[in-house]
């Protein structure tokens, strides 16, 4: 019984990591950026998505829908107020050019989660459940909204492998990551690519951040512990590599379901650092991860 | 008389001595069995083109790479294997081809640098330190620029640095690679004399360059390279004569092609470069470069790799800042983005191809294709494209990764020409191609040329590939156009000369 | 030596000194113990500097290394030991914790240097809280013994500390070892193939920035009466380090210290902003960071060259 718990929580959580962490692998892989504000996005999302359905009665739907759009313009804002003046900046030398970037974002994470802090307290919130109720799976009592929120993960993981896969500017996005040159020489203008990726990645982000709340629920606090495994994962995984990353948010999710469960709650970040730990002195490229 | 056999003995024993050395590079086989001895008081020239194998060798010498087989000896100490700064120690020195200055230090103390002992405990440097980094730059001519940093010195003084690190360490074998690059006619003088001079200190240098007329005046043997393998190896003359080097170098006896119809094209000019000067950091690469391309001509640039062309190509396809006019169809193409060139008709296939190795063969094509106008130009053209490169439309679902060299470079022709260019640009297509597959890809340029009107822009070292089909040949070397004409008169005035 | 006396800039430092060991005599208690503790966080700054500017590496988690020199220096008199044994004690588990860190860092490049930097943090900010009944967990951990309870004597301490540090790293920086250490940090193949261990001189680099860090950590402690993961681990004294590092100026060894006091002071100034100060300072760094990368002694020391 408590195994068939483990099992259904633990892809739950999984799902929702994966789908934290497929946003951070895209931007990484299509323009290189770690974004280090990453949590930050997520919490706007969440926070904002929460303050409209409580507050403003707009219930769990309308929340959600604000939440992302939140969480999209927060990474519009990471984008043109952040990452692209340090790209663009003739002063930052390119060799450090990575460097500034995750200082830049990392601090601009700082600021959100201040921010947020300040407009919201640290107290956490959560999100009312999208479905009411309980649901029995083969003899466990799982919460509807811990279903829709895996399946929704899902759905947003599928949309994005089909879109990448079999459209036009998924295609782009896939040459992008592979060869930015060769896209150039195709008359392809990079900067518009980027335009595309930030914005999946805010909807990806956003999307991740309101489920969050509905799932675990959300505070100020989070905002660099978010960021800190969407990166871990995204390191064990591979950097840039999407099936990577969602093997390694399973790994990951199933790792700390069951230290949870088995061993002591308080103990839920170790195990993601131990493997990350482990990982990046055996094999650092990550599991599938091609840089 | 024993004395004087065991000291020439002693003079003559090679100071370092490689054999079967290999390299694999994945499935690549960089360096294939290659092995050769240079003696005290010796210089010997290694030279091949691009992707040879040369610079490998001289890698896997210092240890940059680890060889997968074969033995490296210094004075009979086989040092195959060991870490660079052993290596280093050990008496190797090396001069690479980009200069690499610290470029927060001046001058005087990057010099000092190579004269330190790899100590971490020394915090102060011995007193003759200074003293002999300002010999050594003496020596080198920097004597006025010791205060300066690297970024305010031409480039000569660049090279000169890195002489002069090289001669503060003192290494019995030194490993230099393109000695002239980027140096004028002077420069290349003092140069040589600063290698000769280590010749005359009694120590072995390794000189690694494109092609053998650079090194022909301070070599005493060259060893020339393709593939990764060995195809000659004597004294200058006798490389440059050899039929297996002129092969790869020239592709063999130059045949030319008058075109048929050349009166029926032409007209008014669809490239049109005027006075372009190209800086690299400090080296020159491109001066008062002037070009044309009339619609529907094909025209070839010849010349040596490091000569310009793809600097040229570069320029014109807004990828490098230059000073000059580049004008298409009578517009200029200066501020216009590089993906808003290729839009606008000029398409370039670069020497490195810029594939999408993990796309398929059919999803490279179709990325070349977005933006005709609709499906059935796009259908059309692809058919078109198989008509031309069958080998394509059979290795369809194939990874481009996955693909031979040969077919690597028709997809990268058929992704370009799924533009429709308006002019297209080629950059030594035949870089590291086997001869067969050269068949080939002149048949589809010839067939290009005969059925439809592109415009051509051909850049090749290889002569008889690109001379044949060209209506006009230009020759460019060392930065600057030096000859311009129909392919016959190339055949007649320079066929023999140019290696 | 003579040519050393000629130029403004040692000139200037002996009068800012100066000034600095006068400060009891003028300044109240309130601003000796913000200087304080910003001399304390100059050495933190210098020492990331050095390895930053210097070695090239960059280093998300020199909290580290502050934070087991602290807790170790804690921990220690929390068992009996005196405190000039406590430091030497916390100092040695920072300079182990260093070397450890730097073993993986040979061998990693790019990104995910800096990021196995960040996880050791973490996983150290996860071990104090997990063994809370030990180290006080989230709230901190008190030490019997301080340095001294007199504002003055204090402010003397931190500022003799930031004096000798200073010394001996900015003359490192300036020395044959600095120079060698800029090679490996800009070049390392050339620095191979001029003949230097870049890994040796990489591995001193991190046991030198540790050996400071650590001791700071663990006068801090002993300076404030508490190690705590506020003050000593946390990211967010990360962040604040390399925005003392660049907005002083990178690779000047000194200007980390001009950022630390304008980064301690300008954070105390904002105080009435309540949390809102983090905010703005925040703010400030990242607009420095984008518009003046070169930092504050980085323009103002800018070679100025005849062309």
């Amino acid at each position: 019984m408590l195994a068939l718990q483990i099992l259904i929580d633990g892809f739950a959580v999984s799902a929702l990591y994966g789908l934290g962490a497929i946003g951070f692998t895209l931007m990484f892989g299509v323009s290189g950026v770690l974004n280090l504000a990453h949590g930050g996005i997520m919490l706007i999302a969440a926070l904002f998505g929460w303050y409209v359905a409580a507050e403003y009665g707009a219930g769990p739907y309308g929340g959600a829908v604000v939440g992302i759009v939140a969480g999209l313009l927060a990474s519009y804002i990471t984008y043109f107020v952040v990452v692209r003046p340090i790209q663009r900046s003739r002063a930052i030398p390119k060799v450090e050019e990575e460097i500034f970037i995750l200082t830049g974002t990392l601090l601009w994470g700082i600021m959100i989660q201040v921010g947020m802090d300040y407009l919201f307290s640290n107290n956490p919130v959560s999100m009312q459940p999208l479905i009411p109720g309980v649901v029995n799976i083969l003899g466990v009592r799982t919460p509807w909204n811990e279903v829709m929120i895996a399946a929704i993960s899902w759905a947003a993981i599928g949309l994005l492998w089909l879109m990448v896969n079999h459209t036009r500017i998924g295609k782009q996005l896939l040459a992008a990551s592979i060869n930015p040159r060769g896209l150039t020489l195709l008359g392809f203008e990079l900067s518009r690519i980027y335009l595309i990726v930030w914005t999946i990645y805010g909807l990806l982000a956003g999307l991740a951040g309101v489920l969050l709340a509905s799932f675990f629920g959300v505070s100020s606090d989070n905002a660099g512990n978010l960021t800190a495994s969407a990166f871990t994962i995204v390191i064990l995984g591979g950097l840039g590599s999407v099936q990577g990353s969602l093997i390694a948010a399973y790994i990951v999710g199933y790792a700390e379901t069951i230290t949870a469960y088995l061993i002591a709650p308080t103990l839920r970040p170790i195990p993601a650092l131990l493997i990350l730990i482990v990982v990046l002195y055996i094999r650092p490229q990550g599991l599938l991860g091609r840089r | 008389m024993d004395d004087l056999a065991r000291t020439s003995a002693q003079i003559t024993a090679p100071l370092l001595e490689v054999s079967g050395l290999t390299k694999r590079f994945g499935g690549l086989v960089a360096v294939r069995d290659i092995g050769f001895r240079v003696a005290r008081g010796e210089i010997l020239g290694l030279i091949g083109p691009n992707g040879s194998g040369k610079s490998t060798v001289m890698r896997l010498v210092m240890g940059i790479e680890r060889p997968n087989a074969g033995s490296i000896r210094l004075q009979g100490t086989e040092i195959a294997g060991w870490p660079t700064h052993r290596i280093a120690r050990s008496g190797i020195g090396i001069v690479f081809q980009h200069s690499r200055p610290l470029h927060r230090q001046t001058v005087l103390e990057n010099i000092q640098l190579a004269l330190l002992p790899d100590s971490l405990w020394r915090l102060f440097a011995e007193p003759h330190v200074e003293r002999r980094a300002r010999e050594i730059a003496e020596r080198v001519g920097l004597g006025e620029v010791l205060g300066r940093r690297p970024a305010t010195l031409p480039f000569a003084d660049l090279r000169r640095l890195e002489m002069a690190k090289a001669l503060a360490r003192d290494p019995r074998v030194v490993l230099i690679d393109e000695p002239f690059a980027g140096l004028t006619q002077g420069e290349v003088a003092t140069f040589s004399e600063l290698i000769d001079g280590f010749r005359r200190d009694g120590h072995a240098v390794l000189l690694v360059d494109h092609n053998v007329k650079s090194v022909a005046a301070l070599a005493d043997r060259v060893l020339a390279m393709y593939l990764g393998e060995r195809i000659a190896e004597g004294t200058a003359e006798e490389v440059m004569r050899d039929e297996t080097v002129r092969r790869v170098y020239l592709g063999g006896k130059i045949e030319t092609h008058p075109r048929q119809y050349l009166d029926a094209r032409g007209g008014e000019a669809l490239l049109d470069v005027r006075e372009v000067d190209v800086l690299y950091g400090k080296a020159q690469a491109l001066r008062q470069v002037s070009i044309h391309v009339n619609a529907g001509e094909f025209v070839s640039v010849v010349g040596l790799n490091g000569a310009g062309k793809t600097t040229l190509f570069n320029a014109i396809s807004g990828l490098v800042p230059f000073a000059g006019d580049i004008r298409v169809a009578g517009s200029s193409l200066r501020g216009r983005t590089p993906a808003r060139i290729a839009r606008d008709g000029v398409v370039q296939c670069p020497e490195t191809r810029e594939l999408f190795g993990d796309l398929s063969v059919r999803e490279n094509l179709d990325l070349g294709g977005q933006h005709l106008a609709s499906d059935a130009d796009r259908e059309s053209q692809l058919t078109w494209l198989f008509e031309l490169f069958p080998i394509l439309n059979e290795r369809q679902r194939q990874n481009a990764r996955t693909l031979s060299g040969g077919e690597q470079q028709m997809l990268a022709i058929a992704r370009a020409l799924m533009m429709q260019p308006k002019l297209l640009i080629l950059d030594e297509p035949t870089l590291g191609l086997a001869p067969v597959i050269l068949e080939q890809l002149s048949k589809a340029l010839s067939r290009l040329r005969e059925t439809t009107p592109i415009t051509v822009l051909l850049g090749e070292q290889n002569v008889t590939f690109a001379v044949p089909h060209a209506d006009r040949v230009y020759v460019l070397e060392h930065a600057r156009i030096v000859w311009e004409g129909d392919p016959g008169r190339f055949a007649e005035e320079m066929g023999t000369g140019y290696l | 030596m003579m040519e050393m006396l000629r130029r403004p800039g040692p000139w200037i430092a002996v009068v800012l000194v100066a000034l600095a060991v006068s400060a009891p005599g003028w300044m109240g208690a309130y601003f000796l113990g913000i200087f304080t503790t910003a001399y304390y966080f100059g050495v933190f700054a210098m020492s990331w500097d050095l390895l930053f500017g210097f070695a090239g590496e960059v280093n998300f988690g020199p909290t580290f290394m502050i934070g087991i020199g602290a807790y170790g220096a804690g921990l220690l008199n929390n068992a009996g030991f005196g405190i000039p044994l406590c430091l030497v004690g916390g100092t040695a588990a920072a300079v182990a914790a260093g070397a450890l860190l730097a073993l993986p860092a040979l061998r990693l490049r790019g990104p995910y240097f800096g990021l196995i930097t960040l996880v050791a943090v973490l996983l150290l900010l996860d071990l104090i809280v997990i063994f809370a009944n030990i180290t006080g967990g989230e709230i901190g951990m008190m030490v019997p013994d301080v340095l001294s309870i007199s504002a003055s004597v204090n402010y003397w301490y931190a500022l003799g500390f930031l004096v000798v540090s200073a010394l001996i790293l900015f003359g490192l920086s300036r020395s044959s070892l600095g120079l060698i250490l800029q090679a490996t940090g800009q070049d390392r193949i050339e620095a191979a193939a001029l003949g230097f261990n870049v890994t040796k001189h990489k591995l001193a680099a991190f046991c030198v920035s540790a050996l400071f860090s650590g001791l700071a950590g663990g006068m801090l402690t002993f300076y404030e009466g508490a190690a705590s993961v506020d003050t000593v681990v946390s990211l967010a004294i990360t962040v604040q380090i390399v925005i003392a590092v660049v907005f002083g100026g990178r690779r000047t060894i000194l200007g980390a210290i001009l950022g630390s006091i304008f980064l301690i002071l300008f954070d105390e100034l904002l105080r009435p902003l309540g949390q809102l100060n983090t905010f703005v300072v925040s703010g400030i760094a990242l607009a420095v960071i984008i518009f003046f990368p070169d930092g504050v002694l980085g323009w103002v020391l800018r070679p100025r060259e005849p062309r």
